[in-house]
């Protein structure tokens, strides 16, 4: 269901560490930005795939982790006061035709932009699905994202599948209501938080959780009804799992989705930028960080720094094609200090 | 530029590398998968999920795996070898070949 468009001067697509710098330096030129991404939360790649591991090229940062990178990025941009959509995907960016752009996600969120900055990396993140046939009719009814708000288990047979946080906790919320809750699989080792990996033994002590060795092949049906999965357990043997209801905590993975659909040149499956502004082949389209191409192009974070820069210049100029972009300092500018909020 | 499966992976064929694939680039062989070179975008993202080290980025390629580069992209113009998009079972004895090295000549087409 579409609701009413929002009319902004920016929307941002994509809240990983350039699409942050991005808001921050939209601010910095006195334009207000909307930012929407796939995750729950801002950080894209940093806060999904490198959360704990260190980054050593972020100049004037020595080391920090990929978390620590978004925190900052967060509190720099916070004077701005970005307005976040977060856990929703950009479906559609089709022109006004009075030279803006309408936005839309699937979850019926809506923009009519003067700007767009395609910040969206390697793509959104969406759960990743057993490989096996046949679930798609049963999602949302019997087979759940854990990524997703999940309905109240009580009284149902629950299955899990997965080792991580997602997985073992969807198993602890659901262990005291349950009528019995199972996590599969492949083997008996999970990635997860400490604290995490001990209430789950303590739970499986008490036998309101258990632990299965298996790697998932079908699903077994009863009409329209998923009754059970069918995997292979640990000697090899084909075994139901009967179930009424299915968690999939199997992770994240970026999937570049339909960027290719918007009608903007494309090289290799990304987008073509010129290099002084950063603009797609569209007008008011400009596309940031490991999402564009140009000659010499290289994927690192400090790049799309720049490339933010000199976007959100590019920005002020498309909008305010008769006043002049003035280069203004943070140091010493009144105007940026006041943008910055500091006086 | 593109990225690169090396010999490591032939009769492992773990296969988490294509469930983080963006992109789809990753065809599938009998023991092996290779990486299509058109397709890649060079984000890099499989290279840590390979159990057997097997990826590289095209100029990370170590000397010994250079070949590696035409025969990934001759192997994805193959048509039998089709996309593979989700993770499936690795090979059954895929452990027991991990840390094997020349393995070229164990290559099925």
């Amino acid at each position: 269901m579409a609701s009413t468009p929002i009319d902004t001067d920016a929307l941002v697509i994509g809240a990983g560490p350039v699409g942050l710098f991005q808001a921050f330096q939209l601010g910095l030129q006195g334009i207000a930005c909307h930012i929407v991404d796939a995750l729950p939360h801002p950080g894209g790649q940093c806060a999904e795939l490198y959360a704990d591991k260190p980054i050593y090229d972020i100049p004037g940062i020595p080391v920090c982790t990929g978390r620590e990178l978004v925190e900052r990025l967060r509190q720099q941009i916070a004077p701005f006061q970005p307005t976040f959509h977060l856990g929703q995907t950009v479906e559609t960016l089709q022109a006004t035709g009075d030279g803006r752009w309408a936005v839309g996600t699937n979850t019926g969120s809506a923009w009519r932009a003067k700007t767009v900055f395609i910040a969206a990396g390697v793509g959104a993140f969406v759960p990743r699905s057993l490989s096996i046939e046949g679930l798609v009719p049963h999602m949302g009814r019997q087979v759940w994202f854990a990524s997703s708000p999940l309905p109240d288990f009580a009284g149902q047979h629950l299955l899990v599948t997965g080792d991580g946080d997602s997985a073992l906790q969807a198993c602890l919320d659901a262990a005291s209501t349950a009528a019995s809750v199972t996590l599969m699989h492949r083997r008996e080792h999970f990635s997860a938080e400490p604290e995490r990996m001990e209430a789950f033994k303590a739970a499986q002590a008490t036998g309101r959780v258990r632990f299965v060795a298996g790697q998932a092949t079908a699903i077994a049906v009863a009409g329209e009804r998923l009754t059970a999965l069918r995997c292979l357990n640990a000697e090899g043997a084909e075994v139901d799992l009967p179930c009424d209801q299915l968690v999939m905590a199997l992770g994240l993975s970026p999937k570049l989705g339909p960027v290719a659909q918007w009608g903007l040149q494309i090289e290799r499956k990304q987008l073509v930028v010129s290099t002084d502004t950063f603009a797609t082949s569209a007008p008011g389209i400009f596309a940031v960080g490991d999402i564009n191409t140009y000659p010499g192009k290289k994927k690192l974070i400090l790049c799309g720094f720049h490339e933010a820069t000199l976007a959100a210049f590019g920005a002020s100029a498309y909008l305010w094609p008769n006043d002049k972009t003035l280069l203004q300092y943070t140091t010493t500018s009144t105007t940026l200090h006041q943008r910055l909020g500091l006086i | 530029m593109t990225h690169v499966v090396t010999e490591n992976c032939i009769r492992c064929k773990y296969t988490d590398c294509v469930d983080v694939c963006p992109v789809d680039c990753f065809r599938e062989g009998p023991n092996f998968l290779t990486i299509d070179p058109d397709e890649c975008i060079d984000c890099a993202v499989c290279i840590p999920e390979c159990p057997a080290n097997a990826i590289y980025a095209e100029e990370d390629l170590p000397a010994d795996q250079q070949h590696m580069i035409k025969l990934n992209a001759e192997l994805a113009q193959l048509p039998s070898w089709k996309s593979i998009t989700k993770r499936k079972a690795p090979l059954p004895d895929a452990d027991e070949w991990k840390d094997k090295s020349g393995k070229l000549k164990e290559l099925v087409r």
